[in-house]
């Protein structure tokens, strides 16, 4: 359904590599990548562990530098960490000393914006996310799906140009997760943004998505990018669930992760 | 635990005194009693053996005579200006080498060697090199403090999660916003763990110092008492000693600490954010 309309990242030729100084050693996580995020997509990362998926956001948030290669935001090449590229961590990595107002506003807070202003976006950003009644706890007062919804608008609220999110729904349970994911899609309606999704879950990846990159493992590599076709209006799980793209878009995907052939 | 929303912990009012307060008044008073009783059994010149109407006759004459109320002043002045001197340095010390490895490596070792020499050994050579009075026992008493900040704000600042790091950097945070909003808070515990053993360490630091290098204060009192064979005052000098910590401890120290563990412990317990 989306062509690449402009691209918001460029990852050109790109190659990751971890070095740990103290042994010695050198370890390729992704080779050779080339993909572009378009502005506005959904676009999800699937494959199995070890494939470097998280390495590769962790490269676009800033933490690291590409071996080989070039990774672009809109056309100029990342120097590194920046509040125009929002990450949600699988472990929250909420303040646990700050309220839940406070680790909302804390991005606009360093931007300086003033209190009375950043506390009125951050409520905003917290009805959004349904976590009104929570502004005044503490995180570890609050179950994991509610930390991750905080998450999410903590980093929305800082109005980052993509939202980049490592397996956010890891650490939840099941129930929790789906429903985590239709609370996304619609946060995602009514906050338009480019999204990378970086996941192992099959499932989850060709419900969100509108374009679904597979890699495969040690080192990963490209493997395909697969579109999901699917229409917005009928991405809950109740409709989808039976609905026969969403199975053959699904089966396929899963082939392909399972066989990374070649 | 993902799904549990446990409840804030409330510690009860202290209104009327609770059952343990009771049990250590009570405590205190057996001490007194069979000090009395042993008074009465050894019966040895008051000059040598005090009794607590001894005792408690001193205190009124240093107190009326504002001896020991100057003395206080003075004693808690040394200790409260070395110890905010020791525990500034040590924070300041273990920021810097908990967070660059090449301070880390130039320092370590040196600290490491100077911890191992007590602050005691110093007094001497600070005697000579600076006099008696205040100085020589604001260094002392910073000193003390000093290695126990320094080495918990190390761990605290090690300790540190490196998502919550990243988190703040993605998040637009400076490299000072990062140290303010992360790392220092991260470490607020490790920190007010460091302040009570420094407290502490300091607290014996001064009677001592005021021992040899002072001419006022509560160590002074118990030294000079002790000189002119007025028992009496060095037992006023050695329970005022005592008060004033158990005073400290109870109203300052034990409340700081709750404070933080409530907010930071609890989470930490926990596992951090997860």
């Amino acid at each position: 359904m989306t062509a690449i309309r402009e691209p918001k990242i460029s990852i050109d030729g790109v190659t990751l590599v971890h070095v740990n100084e103290e042994r010695r050693q050198e370890h390729v996580a992704l080779e050779n990548v080339s993909l572009d995020i378009g502005e506005g997509e959904f676009l999800c990362v699937v494959g199995p562990s070890g494939c470097g998926k998280s390495t590769l956001l962790s490269a676009i948030a800033g933490f690291m530098k590409p071996w080989t290669g070039e990774i672009r935001m809109n056309g100029k090449a990342i120097e590194g960490p920046g509040a125009d590229r929002g990450v949600v961590f699988q472990e929250y990595a909420l303040l646990p000393w700050k309220t839940v107002l406070g680790n909302v506003a804390i991005g606009l807070k360093y931007r300086r914006v003033p209190k009375a202003e950043r506390e009125r976006l951050a409520r905003e950003y917290l009805a959004m996310a349904r976590l009104t009644d929570a502004a005044d706890r503490f995180p570890h007062e609050l179950s994991g799906g509610m930390r991750q919804r905080v998450a999410v608008a903590r980093t929305l609220a800082n109005t980052p140009e993509i939202m980049m999110m490592d397996e956010p729904f890891a650490a939840v349970d099941a129930q929790t997760r789906l429903t985590l994911q239709e609370e996304l899609l619609r946060v995602w309606d009514e906050h338009p943004i480019t999204v990378l999704f970086v996941t192992h879950s099959v499932e989850e990846a060709v419900f969100l998505a509108d374009r679904v990159a597979v890699l495969t493992p040690g080192p990963g590599r490209l493997r395909e990018i697969v579109d999901i076709g699917i229409p917005r209006e009928i991405r809950q799980w109740d409709s989808i669930s039976t609905d026969a793209r969403f199975l053959e878009l699904r089966d396929h995907v899963m082939k392909l992760v399972r066989d990374p052939g070649r | 635990m993902t799904d549990a929303t446990p409840s804030r912990t409330h510690a009860t009012p202290r209104l009327a005194p609770s059952r343990a307060q009771v049990r250590g008044a009570i405590g205190i008073a057996v001490v007194f009693i069979a000090w009395q009783i042993s008074v009465w059994i050894i019966a040895l010149p008051a000059y040598f053996y005090p009794a607590p109407a001894d005792v408690a006759a001193a205190f009124v004459d240093l107190t009326l005579k504002g001896i020991l109320p100057s003395y206080i002043i003075d004693s808690a002045r040394r200790y409260a200006l070395g110890v905010a001197t020791g525990l500034t340095l040590g924070v300041m010390s273990g920021l810097l080498i908990g967070l660059s490895r090449f301070w880390s490596r130039l320092l370590g070792p040196v600290i490491n060697f100077f911890y191992a020499i007590v602050e005691v050994a110093w007094i001497p050579l600070l005697v000579i090199w600076i006099g008696y009075g205040f100085n020589t026992i604001l260094i002392a008493i910073s000193y003390v403090v000093f290695f126990p900040v320094l080495y918990n704000t190390l761990t605290g600042v090690q300790t540190a999660q490196k998502t919550l790091i990243n988190a703040v950097r993605t998040l637009g945070a400076s490299r000072l916003q990062v140290l303010t909003s992360v790392i220092l808070p991260s470490a607020l515990p490790n920190i007010i763990t460091g302040f009570r053993v420094g407290a502490g360490f300091a607290f014996r630091g001064l009677i001592f110092a005021e021992m040899i290098a002072a001419g006022s204060g509560l160590g002074f009192l118990i030294f000079d008492g002790a000189t002119t064979r007025q028992t009496d005052r060095v037992v006023v000098g050695m329970i005022m000693t005592g008060v004033l910590w158990l005073a400290m401890d109870r109203l300052f120290l034990r409340p700081l600490e709750m404070a933080t563990i409530e907010r930071w412990g609890l989470v930490r317990a926990k596992g951090g954010g997860v």
